[in-house]
């Protein structure tokens, strides 16, 4: 039979927990000096003032004489909280107004206590500190805005800096959507329109050729012609896949690396993940970023495998493509550059380690939004 | 020969057809999408399928999905499938595991009408037409290729990649400045290197180019969509 554990339980101590209140600080409580002369001193007051009424209560309760000394107390209670509460803000103007709203406040405070007692001791009506409050507030107001309104303009300046920035990100991202989306418009049109014109008319010139095949000379002018448009139809075609490769259109982002690893023939792993309708921008950048880091690959790194990882999730396009060569890319070079410059005008960001002897990974990140 | 064709472009499609025809080839259907293209071949029975790889609606490898479709359903049908530019991926699902049959040209091709004439009555025959880039494109020297064709000298690549073109022996010979018989001994010698079976010669073209194909283009990465 096992053992039972012994059996404790833990009642909470509530007393234990509070520190004990003392009515005196204690020096070793973790208070600074000057916090403990504070203390005492509000402390001591107090007393003092306990005491001023205790007199005035055995003195026969007269003239109510005590209310001038709790009057001084106070203001000097009022001023240590003011100062401790406009030294806890920011240094600089914000703390120099709230000094400065300190001084009203205990100003007006002494003003407004001591018409009080004259109107309670000596039934003076009139409500003379009237002007003079009126003074310490607009005195206040006006240093105020004077050493505020720096701030007020930068903060306004802020925001319209900001407004400006959200713009101009919205209707860059805008100019390269659409962008892209002419490029695969123009795509289409060559294809639809001049290319198969001039298919249509390398088929007419065929068919010419035929006819005339017993006047040699006519025969080969035509068969020159058709070679010319055959140039042409290779030349347009060059033109299109420079603009936007056949199978990225057609197929995707996918599909047009392994094609395009294939051609390179490095052995090329390709692991993608999170399918997801890319924006044609974003699906070119990630494509032409592929592709230049794949030539690279091939032209000089004397790689033995190379690797390609696509990671998309939702808010981030994740382009990676790595090889075991020689490394020693120069980040600065003008094919980098050029990434850079269509990866960034897409908000992304693109990093090269390429350690000499260590292989190099190119890192390309493109926000979806 | 009784042929369908399915292109989108008028303009095309009526110069293929008047061509065709002034050539004693039958056009028992013109269509303009895959849908309709496969109706007509079930309709019609024709023994070649030319094929526009861009298609309605979305004009993207419609084509090539059709003819794959249309090939599946009808395994003797030749399909010629023809593009304005060429991708070795598209040869390759073309092809599949039996080229027999199967044409993939650049659409200018047909200004040579004689060659052209050549590589339709070839595939309706059961050979295997590619277009000289993308032969070019799998040719290129890699490290995957160089390895499995290291057998073959420069001159027996030469051939192999004609043969891939559709070429015939004479035609090869003609191309290479060489006498027949010498295209015939550097073909056996392929077939011997690429250990391919004694069969039919023809079926052996076939399957020397398929090899070819398999080697250079063939071995695709696996990977998901995105």
């Amino acid at each position: 039979m096992a053992e039972r554990a012994p059996l404790t339980i833990e009642v909470p101590l509530a007393h234990a927990a509070r520190p004990r209140r003392r009515w005196m600080p204690v020096l070793a409580a973790g208070l600074s000096i000057g916090e403990y002369a504070r203390s005492l001193v509000r402390r001591l007051a107090f007393l003092v003032a306990l005491l001023l009424a205790g007199i005035w209560a055995l003195d026969g309760r007269g003239y109510l004489w005590p209310a001038w000394a709790w009057l001084g107390m106070g203001v000097l209670v009022l001023v240590d909280l003011g100062a401790g509460w406009a030294w806890r803000r920011a240094p600089g103007a914000v703390r120099r107004v709230a000094c400065v709203w300190t001084a009203v406040g205990v100003l007006a405070t002494i003003l407004v206590c001591t018409w009080l007692l004259t109107w309670l001791l000596a039934q003076d009506r009139s409500f003379w500190p009237a002007w003079a409050l009126l003074g310490l507030a607009t005195a206040g107001s006006a240093y105020s805005l004077v050493a505020l309104h720096d701030r007020v303009l930068v903060a306004h300046g802020r925001r319209a800096l900001r407004a400006r920035v959200d713009m101009l990100t919205r209707t860059r991202r805008q100019a390269v959507d659409a962008q892209a989306a002419e490029l695969r418009r123009i795509e289409r049109d060559l294809h639809d329109g001049a290319q198969a014109r001039l298919v249509a008319l390398t088929l007419q010139l065929g068919r010419a050729e035929l006819c005339v095949h017993e006047q040699p000379e006519a025969r080969t002018l035509i068969l020159e012609a058709r070679r010319e448009a055959q140039l042409a139809i290779s030349e347009l075609r060059d033109l299109a896949r420079g603009l936007v490769p056949p199978l990225l259109a057609d197929r995707g982002l996918v599909a047009a690396v392994e094609s395009l690893a294939a051609r390179y023939g490095l052995g090329t792993s390709i692991e993608a993940d999170a399918p997801c309708v890319l924006a044609p921008a974003l699906e070119s950048a990630a494509y032409f970023v592929i592709a230049e880091a794949l030539t690279n690959t091939a032209k000089h790194s004397e790689a033995r495998r190379s690797w390609v990882r696509l990671r998309n999730d939702q808010r981030t396009l994740t382009v990676l493509v790595g090889d075991d060569g020689c490394g020693g890319a120069d980040p600065r070079g003008s094919g980098l550059a050029g990434l850079r410059a269509r990866v960034e005008a897409l908000d992304g960001t693109l990093s090269v380690r390429s350690g000499r002897g260590e292989g190099t990974v190119l890192e390309a990140r493109l926000p979806c939004g | 020969m009784r042929v369908v064709i399915a292109e989108d472009l008028a303009l095309l499609r009526e110069g293929l057809v008047a061509l065709l025809r002034e050539n004693d080839i039958e056009v028992v259907a013109q269509v303009e999408d895959g849908p309709a293209l496969l109706r007509a071949i079930a309709g019609h029975q024709p023994d070649l399928a030319i094929v526009d790889v861009r298609l309605p609606p979305t004009f993207s490898d419609e084509g090539i999905l059709a003819a794959i479709e249309a090939r599946r359903r009808q395994p003797e049908l030749g399909v010629l499938v023809l593009s304005q530019y060429v991708e070795t991926a598209y040869a390759s699902e073309l092809i599949g595991e039996d080229g027999a049959g199967i044409g993939y040209l650049l659409k200018e091709r047909v200004g040579d009408v004689k060659a052209f004439l050549d590589a339709l009555h070839s595939v309706a025959c059961g050979g295997t037409v590619l277009d000289r880039q993308v032969v070019a494109e799998l040719l290129a020297p890699r490290e995957g290729a160089a390895e499995a064709l290291s057998g073959l000298t420069l001159r027996e690549r030469e051939v192999l990649a004609l043969m891939a073109e559709g070429r015939s022996n004479t035609a090869i010979a003609e191309s290479l400045v060489v006498t027949p018989g010498a295209v015939e001994k550097h073909i056996t010698n392929i077939f011997a290197k690429l250990e391919l079976p004694a069969c039919v010669d023809d079926h052996r073209r076939v399957l020397a180019v398929l090899a070819y194909v398999r080697v250079a283009g063939g071995a695709r990465p696996s990977a998901a969509s995105i």
